[in-house]
């Protein structure tokens, strides 16, 4: 792990209109917690609240997140800049991984954890619950779309048409897909912590070892598509 | 001492040829890599610089291919073409986020060492966003220079640098040549690569047209008369002896003055106008070879009539 | 030196000049330079006319689009059904991502493009104004989503009528189907060419576009969920204005009678829902105009 890579990759993120964005949606999310808290009670409030962050605004700031550290560099040439340091690439990998690691957590796994105990206070468990899986689902996202990011310009576009369309629509339609969708781990391994949540049907081990397997195996593919890199000129 | 090496180096993508089994060799000093838009010259640098695969041959740094060889950018500066967008840091955060990826035990004193050289000490408190041109360019040197490396790629460094920044640049380099490191940088522009190298490598639609000091370069085009404008008291009275030399080709007088000499072989030419300009009693003023310049050198190159 | 297409003096010789000479004919006013400019960017909206990897995405988008009208159509006509399985409107409402991933991902082929690249000098430079150059890139984004939210109403039409459903029952589904799909497409295309014209940086636009629409959709559906559950409807009914497609599915419930959540219970409040919907294009397009209007003069 490189900190200087990764203290430019975290400026990279924050230092733009990017940092905005990504700051709104935990922020759209908390809000819509306290609407739904004053409105009605906790059981119902829950699901939808985490339904929304689970499905929806975790994805897509560990998207956005993945896609500033890493896409518009590649876009207009400046990872040269990184690349031409007696630095391996897989370091580079994990660095920039890094910055969007934290800022995922940070914005989009923690906002579960908040919103968990806007919504539900007495149940403790629960909300930390919320957060665990959130953590988890959030890590692999977090790679899955660097990894993309690294492979095609197009990495937005291909990341939302995963988490809109293969994982919600389609998820919702046929059974299979919670197998090889991210957001079903990440709630498998919380109704693990804390029995208030209610599980998938994946079996806690399948979850996590599809995780890791996944975070591991798209970190290194963006390191290894990180020494392909090659200098183009202003054509 | 460092030399890049390129052995019957050849890239290809598909069925296009960027690189036709080019061998040269790039050693201490200052050599430009001259050639038109297209002619191979970016993904010659790409090769070089360790970030392209040939596809034929080796690519070599001091003996080390440098393919995927990320310890070899300890001695390799490069100063790439494309824009530097860090706009949200500092001339200085930049030079020295590169000092540190470059594990350096004192990436402060490093940096303002770069900075120096490059006469950017100051603006380095500004954001790049604001920087001109010009002070992009002596960024991007300073950040590969603060390693200080032996060998420097840049690649098309004076586009879009206006005058005075250039002159400045131009002395950095001739004085990084002369320091003993080995400087390669492309360009298509002539009266740039004239001031800055004397060696220069020429390339054309992927192949390598030429090597070397640009002077002999065109006196090994034998095939081609040498154009001379001598200056005499007495313009016609020459043309007409000159003409009747076997060496010379054609004359013609120009309308302000002097006379334009066309000559095949300047070996004989030299040994004979001194001759014939004393039986005739001319007096010679002025004696200019005129296409000695790396241009017709360029034009007749790239031109292909040969 | 004479221009080549004179005749030649009799008894005489000439020599022509063969030089550059600009054009003094007559020339199309601002009005066929839009009408010209609309229809590129329609078709660059898909694609055509631009290389082969822009058409891509449109198309595939569109053929995930067209798909499920199929399927209906072949359901329809092999199970022998006497109505469609989904309706028109509905229709647009189930697809709904795709429809905002097209607008989302499109929009900024439209509109960041020329921004980025500071090609919109060159378009300000010609006898075009500012905000006519807006309206008509807006014309194109909202020509290219209606045709993305049309054709499958066409192809369920005429499969409905293939299939010898009442004729009139189901032009005047298909009809209402038309109107909100015309609602939707407004504030959609001026939602996404506001937010691509404001951020330049493509993938950007996109995520910023899909993350508003859909998230906002998200709460509102949440909110509405649980305010008819809690027997609060009225809540969730204003809580509809919020989003476009929460507007979409509450005016489909209204004229439609199909199963939404909390759709608009009296006039005024469909009344409100058909204001706040053309409002909020009104309110994208005149910002949109406004932002190159600053870009003109800045």
């Amino acid at each position: 792990m490189n900190r200087t890579v990764a203290r430019l990759s975290a400026q990279a993120l924050f230092g733009s209109r990017r940092g905005i964005v990504l700051m709104l949606i935990p922020g759209a999310l908390l809000v819509l917690s306290v609407i739904v808290r004053v409105l009605t009670d906790a059981e119902i409030g829950l699901e939808v609240a985490v339904g929304l962050g689970f499905t929806l605004a975790l994805p897509l700031v560990a998207l956005l997140a993945a896609t500033a550290v890493l896409g518009p560099e590649i876009d207009d040439g400046s990872v040269v800049y990184l690349l031409s340091k007696p630095v391996s690439r897989h370091v580079i990998a994990v660095s920039k991984y890094a910055a969007a690691w934290a800022a995922t957590m940070v914005l989009g796994a923690l906002p579960l954890l908040l919103s968990g105990l806007v919504l539900d206070p007495s149940e403790m468990g629960q909300a930390v619950a919320l957060g665990v899986g959130a953590a988890v689902a959030g890590t692999a996202y977090c790679a899955l779309f660097i990894g993309l990011a690294a492979l095609t310009r197009h990495a937005v576009v291909i990341g939302l048409l995963f988490t809109l369309l293969w994982e919600g629509a389609l998820g919702g339609v046929f059974g299979g897909v919670k197998w090889v969708s991210i957001g079903p781990w990440g709630r498998e391994v919380a109704s693990w912590v804390s029995p208030l949540v209610d599980p998938v049907g994946l079996g806690v081990t399948y979850a996590l070892v599809a995780t890791i397997l996944v975070t591991v195996a798209s970190v290194w593919f963006t390191g290894d598509r990180l020494r392909s890199f090659t200098l183009r000129g202003d054509e | 001492m460092s030399v890049l090496s390129l052995d019957q180096t050849s890239r290809w993508y598909g069925n296009v040829v960027a690189v036709n089994g080019v061998s040269m060799t790039v050693r201490p000093g200052v050599t430009g890599l001259l050639g038109p838009n297209g002619a191979g010259k970016t993904t010659l640098i790409a090769l070089m610089s360790g970030f392209l695969s040939p596809s034929a041959g080796a690519v070599t740094l001091d003996g080390v291919a440098l393919w995927r060889h990320t310890d070899a950018y300890r001695s390799i500066g490069l100063v790439p073409e494309r824009e530097l967008s860090f706009g949200y840091l500092t001339g200085r955060q930049f030079v020295l986020a590169n000092a540190e990826l470059h594990g350096l035990d004192d990436p402060g004193a490093a940096t303002e060492r770069a900075l120096e050289v490059v006469e950017m000490t100051e603006p380095a408190a500004r954001r790049i966003g604001t920087y001109s041109k010009g002070m992009r360019q002596r960024v991007k040197l300073a950040s590969a220079l603060v390693h200080d490396p032996s060998v420097l790629l840049l690649d098309e460094p004076f586009n879009g640098v206006d005058p005075r920044q250039r002159l400045h640049l131009m002395s950095l380099l001739r004085r990084m040549g002369s320091d003993g490191r080995t400087v390669l940088f492309s360009s298509h522009i002539l009266e740039e690569v004239e001031q800055v190298a004397r060696q220069i490598e020429v390339v054309v639609s992927g192949r390598h047209a030429a090597s070397g000091d640009f002077g002999q370069i065109r006196r090994l085009m034998t095939d081609r008369p040498v154009q001379y404008v001598v200056v005499a008291d007495d313009d016609r009275r020459l043309a007409t002896a000159l003409i009747a030399e076997p060496s010379v080709v054609a004359v013609s007088l120009r309308s302000d003055g002097g006379v334009d000499v066309s000559v095949s072989d300047f070996g004989s030419f030299a040994v004979r106008l001194p001759l014939v300009a004393r039986r005739h009693g001319i007096r010679i003023l002025e004696l200019t070879p005129t296409d000695e310049s790396l241009e017709s050198v360029f034009a007749y190159l790239v031109g292909g009539d040969r | 030196m004479t221009d080549p297409s004179a005749a030649t003096p009799a008894g005489g010789s000439v020599i022509h000049d063969l030089g550059y000479r600009p054009y003094t004919g007559p020339r199309l006013g601002a009005g066929a330079i839009a009408r010209a400019l609309t229809l590129t960017g329609f078709r660059n909206a898909f694609g055509l006319g631009r290389s082969g990897k822009s058409k891509v995405l449109p198309f595939v988008l569109l053929a995930l689009n067209l798909m499920p009208a199929v399927i209906v159509g072949g359901v329809l006509a092999f199970a022998g059904l006497d109505e469609l399985p989904i309706g028109y409107a509905e229709y647009a409402s189930t697809t709904q991502v795709l429809v905002g991933i097209f607008v989302a991902a499109q929009a900024p082929v439209l509109f960041s493009r020329d921004l980025r690249h500071g090609t919109i000098s060159l378009y300000l430079a010609r006898p075009l104004r500012s905000s006519a150059y807006a309206l008509s890139r807006w014309t194109s984004l909202l020509g290219a989503t209606l045709v993305f939210l049309l054709l499958p109403i066409l192809i369920l039409y005429v499969v409905a009528l293939l299939g010898e459903l009442d004729v009139s029952e189901q032009t005047r589904e298909a009809g209402i189907a038309v109107g909100l799909a015309v609602l939707l497409a407004l504030s959609l295309a001026g939602l996404a060419g506001l937010i691509a014209s404001w951020s330049t940086r493509r993938g950007f636009a996109v995520v910023a576009t899909i993350a508003l629409l859909v998230i906002a959709n998200g709460i509102v559906t949440a909110v509405q969920g649980i305010s008819s559950e809690e027997g609060r409807s009225e809540v969730g009914e204003v809580a509809g204005l919020f989003s476009p497609y929460s507007l979409y599915r509450g005016l489909m419930g209204a004229w439609t009678g199909a199963d939404v959540p909390t759709p608009p219970t009296s006039t005024g409040m469909e009344l409100a829902y058909v204001a706040v919907f053309v409002g909020l294009s009104a309110a994208c397009l005149a910002a949109l105009v406004w932002r190159y209007r600053r870009v003109a003069t800045a």
